[in-house]
């Protein structure tokens, strides 16, 4: 069975397993839709201030909370590995000649699919409050987003694959999200800040991704903040997935 | 592979396996040789922390191998643990049944990770189906199966590619009695259709009532090997419960009269049952019985126990095989199993 094949199997197994959990779809979608409601209201009045350069607030804002639904999307991977782990699904499937890499990456483009959803959706309801995306470079915004999905997904999974507790996943998930958030200049641009902040932003991958986001979304597509995005979290997604088949490998419960 | 052939379909020789623990690391595994013939139910019994999980998961390329060779259908398992993954199902402790998926997403899954195509995996599904009788709630997802249900579809997904050899790991371990024994019923079935199989277990019973030869482990050595009968005449000694119907013949001149016979070790009355212990029961009983007929002895009962296992693992460990155990878990119910 040739390695598309098998992805395309256990992807799909993937897919059964959320579409089963509609919750999860339900939620993935109300949390954008409630910071659309209930936080973009409050930035109304910094419009035309400093960092809110291409006039309304949501052509900031809406970038911003899409890279937040990418880093969200794939977190959970970990929780469900652990599952997996503890269920002795892992082991079975470690039993078979599949692939390794399928098996993490039939996990990751569920992720990915559960993203691009739900972004869509915010994308699409949006516009009528005045959120005025373009066309080309919100897609490539969303190939870039989907690579940030992969990252956090396979990272997520392979924290999940190693600790095999719940609680230090927690623990380490959450204590990265905050940083990794706020330094990135997700809910308000980070021109905002002092110096020192600006610098230390540097080193969060994910403010690259934040910056190239708001430049895709109005349709700078030739900025060079887009191709250091997308460098950046290419590389990231390449190391992750490497090291996270690996975990995948080396398991044994 | 041959039901009934001799030919190995799994050779070990060596096994090794240490882990690191405080003060050095701690040998779980010091030498372990096996053999498991085509068509044969092989058990690997002993007591938990013996060292039977961390052989049977280094056969099935979970572990790697520290030191000794296996083969396992003839694939090395440390030169090639992906072909031997073809040639093995492995069935889990814990399981590994995919529990938001319904039993048969599960085994067609299995199927198609194999390499079987979609027809081929609904046609050996259905078999599968049959054998285990998995009928009822193969179509209802698995988060939603008893325990009994949800192992006997994870033996299935053991199956689904027609392996060579069956690895089961305590497979019956946190099952009622009664699951314990339509399992027991269903391995058997198995077997008759050729399958063969690993499994290990620490219930005396489960040894006893499937496995066709065994090996006994304890601290990560084979002490005894053989099939339950031989490995029971070793302990040397069989039980015959006599009681004598009514006639002239006492149970106190029926013991009189037997200890004078050469092959009787020892006699012990209790009530008017009679015990008596002699060797190889298949050799003796008819001699006792032509005793019987000569002192014209009429019977209410005669009765020839083996001994169990537990004297074999007492005799070759010092220890009974109940108290050897980190855990206590013992089964709830002792079936009556033929010896």
């Amino acid at each position: 069975m040739t390695l598309l094949g098998q992805l395309r199997l256990l992807w799909w197994r993937k897919m059964l397993e959320t579409l089963r959990a509609p919750v999860w779809v339900v939620m993935g979608l109300t949390t954008p839709l409630l910071y659309l409601a209930l936080f973009a209201p409050l930035l109304r009045r910094l419009g035309g201030g400093p960092g809110f350069a291409h006039g309304g607030v949501l052509d900031t804002f809406i970038p911003g909370i899409l890279v937040l639904m990418a880093f969200g999307s794939g977190m959970g991977a970990g929780w469900i590995v652990i599952d997996e782990v503890r269920t002795g699904v892992i082991e079975r499937l470690r039993v078979t000649p599949v692939s390794r890499f399928a098996l993490l990456l039939g996990s990751v483009l569920r992720d990915v699919v559960t993203f691009v959803v739900p972004a869509l959706v915010v994308v699409v309801v949006s516009i009528p409050f005045g959120y005025h995306p373009h066309t080309a470079g919100t897609v490539l915004l969303l190939v870039l987003l989907c690579l940030v999905v992969a990252v956090t997904s396979a990272w997520s999974a392979a924290l999940g694959i190693t600790l095999r507790d719940i609680g230090s996943l927690a623990a380490v998930v959450t204590g990265l999200q905050l940083p990794l958030t706020l330094l990135s200049g997700i809910l308000l641009p980070l021109s905002l800040a002092p110096g020192w902040l600006r610098g230390l932003a540097h080193v969060d991958p994910l403010y690259y991704a934040v910056q190239a986001s708001r430049h895709l979304s109005a349709g700078d597509v030739a900025d060079v903040a887009v191709a250091t995005g997308f460098l950046v979290i290419a590389a990231l997604a390449a190391l992750t997935l490497v090291w996270a088949t690996r975990c995948y490998r080396a398991a044994t419960a | 592979m041959t039901v009934g052939g001799m030919s190995n379909v799994l050779a070990a020789k060596g096994l090794r396996k240490s882990f690191p623990g405080r003060g050095g690391p701690v040998e779980a595994v010091r030498g372990v040789d096996l053999r498991v013939r085509a068509g044969e139910v092989f058990g690997f019994l002993g007591p938990n922390g013996a060292g039977k999980t961390t052989t049977l998961r280094m056969l099935a390329t979970l572990l790697p191998i520290d030191a000794g060779s296996a083969h396992i259908a003839g694939v090395d398992v440390r030169r090639d643990p992906a072909e031997v993954r073809r040639r093995i199902g492995y069935v889990g402790q814990v399981g590994g049944a995919d529990l938001p998926a319904t039993g048969r997403e599960n085994l067609l899954l299995q199927g198609r990770l194999h390499g079987a195509s979609r027809a081929a995996a609904a046609r050996r599904a259905d078999e599968l189906v049959d054998v285990l009788a998995l009928g009822e709630f193969v179509d209802r997802r698995a988060a939603t199966y008893s325990g009994g249900q949800r192992r006997r579809l994870e033996v299935a997904l053991g199956l689904m590619h027609s392996p060579a050899l069956l690895f089961l790991d305590e497979p019956t371990t946190g099952l009622d009695p009664q699951n314990r024994a339509n399992l027991w019923d269903q391995l058997r079935a198995l077997r008759a259709r050729g399958t063969t199989i690993f499994l290990t277990t620490h219930y005396l019973e489960e040894a006893d009532a499937l496995a066709d030869r065994l090996a006994i482990i304890d601290r990560g050595r084979v002490v005894a090997e053989g099939t339950p009968a031989e490995l029971k005449r070793q302990v040397g000694g069989e039980t015959v419960l006599l009681r004598p119907g009514p006639g002239p013949t006492t149970p106190d001149r029926l013991r009189t009269l037997l200890d004078e016979q050469p092959f009787v070790r020892e006699s012990r009355l209790a009530g008017d049952t009679l015990y008596l212990t002699i060797g190889d029961g298949s050799r003796t009983l008819p001699r006792l019985l032509a005793a019987l007929a000569e002192h014209q002895v009429t019977l209410e009962t005669i009765s020839l126990s083996a001994p169990s296992l537990d004297d074999v693992f007492l005799r070759t460990t010092g220890r009974a095989l109940r108290d050897a155990g980190t855990s206590l878990a013992v089964p709830a119910a002792r079936q009556e199993v033929p010896a």
